[in-house]
């Protein structure tokens, strides 16, 4: 099962020698290795070397009491290795991995303003998610930390959005702005119509999820994870849910497996056709807009007949999933899915033959292959640069080892291959919700599962509608979890914004930014 | 001329002022209402039957709101820049001939075609103004896009226009309406076509509604206006979007004369105006919901690239026309 892994792990201790302290597996086939503060960037750099398509999942950090422990989740081969170190809590410093892989941009950021890790050699060290009045030396995931309501500190100016001296102008998108439906912040300078610089800001939707999670036990957590994201609810509900799995040791029933498959997947229908009806909005073409999100009320009627919900379905559960579903509903499910399907070839003509769709999003917002393994892009954006790149078939979970599909990949790169790759993936899932449906197995839905979950820990990837959906739960034996670190697709694609909309023009922004899918609620957490 | 009862009448209400502000708020419903329909929407409904009083009941709202004038912009442009287009816009409207004739009693003359084109460069160089006024980056995008967009397709649009005066032989509006027998939109539907597109980017409508496009620049030139003055920037694009259809309607689609059945002519002739303006609503109305907007230097290639050759050569062909084919048919 786990040949691969202990072929990184022989890999790094022949290249590292002495400096790995550890080598062990989180759950069975995933391995990782615990070195020196000072090694971590040479076993990242031997990973790097080993698959040129190997990047950076996620940074988690977790308070061990007098230290902190990094965790670089490394993504190589269709399997996560992670390099573990250890920094004093007192002078928490670690070299910044930014210089080897750039999409590491981000996620230091984001240890630096919750664990008060200094990455030496950040090339932008500010705050990312906390906001700029948040006191300096609070840091709220650490264990320590007394979080009562702040006060508020003078921070400096806020930028200023007017005509300089010289010739650039600085146009701030956001956090309010017609353009986005979340908030959050894009500083621009522009020449004219050309955009020379882009600074984003995140946060302004900051909610401390991870922290609350640590506070309510795992059932209650399946609720709070699944509020960070409306759209894809139930990816954030499973992926949560199959790492707890995995600490308890248990395996779920084939029909809930089987459900889960069919919930992940009204999800992604969901969620892109939300999507492409908003890339109409974004490019001016309003028209496009009613008709995709008319259409998309059929999955949510579907949701609601599955689930009870229309949006955050409250389905997936640990051990299984919460309702069955009766036999007679299958039919009216698939003749509804027949229409949309119907419908969704109609879209995809649209898209390929319309000329104005086609002038506003061809050759816009290029994100080549390289640039995408860079940056550590994941889901449609890494797809529609042509990355192949997909949980469900790099490491199935639910029920995708069993069902026939095909990946969707387009090599443009542009914002009109990333909508492509949407629209081909609706009509792939709407198949696999056909599959799913005529092979349904039988038998019980779930299964009972303790309330305390013995000390362990666990990662568990879900391909979200937006790409890989990164949990790590460590359980401390307790009906509380010790630490529930959530990396969510968004978090990983919106560095490359910033790649694509330099050197762009500012009617380009909107539509390329849209092309990459951003779910703010999601980022923030 | 002197100043009687009748004439402060046709100035003051048909069909001078009081008529084009309630035309164009009727017209403004319609359009929500087709845009709403082809959307798969239903449009205004509350306020009056079907809605049809949204627009005044907008008009009305935005009158009562506050007035916010930013400090950076205190000047007597972004005051005045508002009321000057409207009332250019209106002002223009007079000039052409609504029931048979024009409000200002018959004050047509050689060349009103030309005043008329040029009125609504003037007052959409206001709209300019009153961006740049704003002192806000937003609106001072949008207005250097109104801008270009204008010196873009005012050409084309001059020289479209010159086609139906050329076949009426006389430039002046009333007489080009009057010397339609046969509606130059059928004898000419080259000029025609390229002039509804022409009109579709002077106006600002899909696909050319760049200087607005909410998802890039807020709300384009307006974006700094409230209250009062919104109210009127907004009834001034209102009137500009009449305005450009009752153009067509004058220019290519015979103007108000029609079949008279009964009764007065000025009756009938006010209808078919109204009629034929309506459908020209349509067709843009149409034109909008069908397309995405263009970016600004895509906007510039299709006027100067491809519209402004073709304008000339729908000239020349209209020339064409005009000297061997329609003496041949007598």
């Amino acid at each position: 099962m786990a040949n691969i892994e202990h072929e990184f792990a022989l890999l790094l201790s022949k290249k590292l020698g002495g400096k790995i302290l550890q080598t062990g597996t989180l759950q069975p086939d995933k391995v990782f290795v615990r070195v020196d503060a000072k090694a971590h960037k040479d076993a990242i750099a031997v990973l790097l070397e080993a698959d040129e398509n190997a990047g950076l999942s996620a940074l988690t950090g977790v308070d061990l009491g007098k230290t902190l422990e990094l965790m670089y989740h490394i993504r190589t081969h269709g399997t996560i290795v992670t390099v573990r170190t250890e920094v004093p809590k007192e002078d928490a410093n670690v070299k910044s991995i930014t210089d080897i892989i750039p999409g590491a941009n981000f996620h230091e950021r984001e240890v630096a303003d919750l664990f008060g890790v200094n990455f030496e050699g950040h090339p932008n060290p500010k705050r990312l998610v906390l906001s700029d009045d948040w006191p300096k030396n609070l840091f709220p995931l650490r264990k320590d930390a007394e979080i009562v309501i702040p006060n508020r500190v003078e921070n400096g100016k806020a930028d200023e959005q007017r005509l300089d001296g010289d010739k650039l102008v600085n146009i701030i998108i956001g956090p309010q702005h017609p353009a986005l439906i979340e908030p959050e912040k894009f500083s621009l300078k522009v020449d004219g119509e050309i955009v020379k610089e882009v600074e984003p800001r995140i946060g302004y939707v900051h909610r401390g999820i991870e922290k609350a999670a640590e506070k309510r036990t795992y059932l209650q957590d399946i609720y709070l994870v699944e509020r960070i994201c409306g759209i894809c609810n139930a990816c954030h509900a499973t992926c949560f849910c199959q790492a707890v799995e995995a600490i308890l040791g248990i395996t779920v029933p084939p029909r809930a497996k089987y459900l889960r498959t069919l919930i992940l997947e009204l999800n992604r229908i969901h969620s892109h056709m939300l999507l492409l009806g908003h890339a109409g909005f974004e490019v001016g073409y309003e028209t496009l807009l009613h008709y995709m999100w008319r259409d998309r009320e059929t999955v949510m009627d579907i949701v609601e007949r599955l689930t009870g919900n229309r949006v955050i379905a409250s389905f997936v559960t640990v051990g299984g999933v919460r309702r069955d579903l009766p036999s007679e509903a299958i039919p009216e499910i698939k003749a509804q899915l027949a229409s949309l399907k119907e419908k969704m070839s109609f879209y995809k003509h649209l898209f390929e033959s319309d000329p104005t769709l086609k002038m506003r999003t061809k050759n816009v917002g290029v994100l080549s292959k390289q640039d995408a393994l860079k940056l550590c892009v994941v889901g449609p954006v890494a797809r529609g640069s042509g990355v192949k790149m997909d949980v469900r078939k790099d490491e199935p979970y639910a029920a995708y080892s069993e069902v026939p599909f095909n990946i969707a990949i387009y090599s443009e790169g542009d914002s009109w291959a990333r909508l492509m790759v949407h629209l081909d993936e609706v009509s792939e899932s709407i198949n696999i919700i056909n599959y799913v449906l005529d092979n349904l197995p039988s038998g019980s839905y779930r299964i009972r599962v303790p309330r305390i979950v013995p000390a362990g820990e666990a990662i568990s990837r879900v391909e979200a509608p937006r790409g890989e959906l990164f949990y790590y739960v460590k359980s401390n034996g307790t009906a509380y979890p010790e630490r529930v670190k959530v990396r969510t697709p968004t978090f990983a694609n919106i560095l490359s914004f910033v790649h694509i909309a330099e050197g762009g023009n500012i009617a380009d922004v909107p539509a390329s930014f849209v092309s990459l899918d951003p779910c703010f609620s999601c980022t923030d957490r | 001329m002197s100043l009687n009862l009748e004439f402060v009448f046709s100035v003051l209400v048909f069909p001078g002022f009081i008529f084009i502000l309630l035309f164009t708020m009727f017209c403004d419903w319609v359009e929500r209402k087709i845009e709403a329909r082809m959307q798969n929407r239903i449009g205004p409904t509350y306020t009056g039957p079907a809605g049809i009083l949204q627009p005044l009941a907008d008009f009305l709202k935005l009158l009562t709101k506050e007035d916010i004038v930013p400090f950076d912009a205190r000047n007597i442009v972004f005051r005045f820049a508002p009321i000057l287009s409207f009332s250019i816009f209106v002002f223009t409207f007079l000039f052409l001939p609504i029931d048979g004739t024009n409000a200002i009693l018959n004050l047509n003359f050689e060349g009103d075609l030309i005043l008329v084109l040029t009125l609504v460069s003037i007052a959409n160089f206001f709209l300019f103004l009153s961006g740049w006024s704003s002192t806000n980056p937003y609106s001072a995008i949008g207005a250097t896009r109104v801008l270009t967009q204008l010196l873009g397709y005012d050409i084309p649009l001059f020289l479209l226009a010159l086609a139906p005066a050329f076949l009426a032989k006389n430039l002046s509006i009333a007489t080009i309406a009057s010397s339609q027998n046969v509606p130059f939109s059928i004898l000419i539907p080259w000029a025609f076509a390229l002039f509804i597109i022409a009109l579709q980017a002077e106006l600002e409508k899909d696909p050319f509604d760049v200087p607005h496009a909410e998802t890039e620049i807020v709300g384009g030139y307006e974006t700094e206006y409230t209250g009062r003055r919104l109210a009127f920037l907004k009834l001034a694009k209102d009137v500009q979007i009449v305005l450009g259809a009752a153009l067509v309607v004058e220019l290519f689609l015979g103007g108000p004369y029609g079949p008279v059945f009964f009764g007065l002519p000025t009756f009938w002739y006010a209808l078919w105006f109204v009629l034929k303006l309506l459908a020209v609503i349509v067709i843009s109305e149409y034109l909008t919901c069908v397309f995405a907007r263009l970016r600004i230097d895509q906007v510039l290639v299709a006027s100067w690239k491809v519209l402004l050759p073709l304008s000339i050569l729908s000239l020349v062909a209209t020339v064409a026309v005009g000297l061997w084919l329609i003496p041949m048919w007598g």
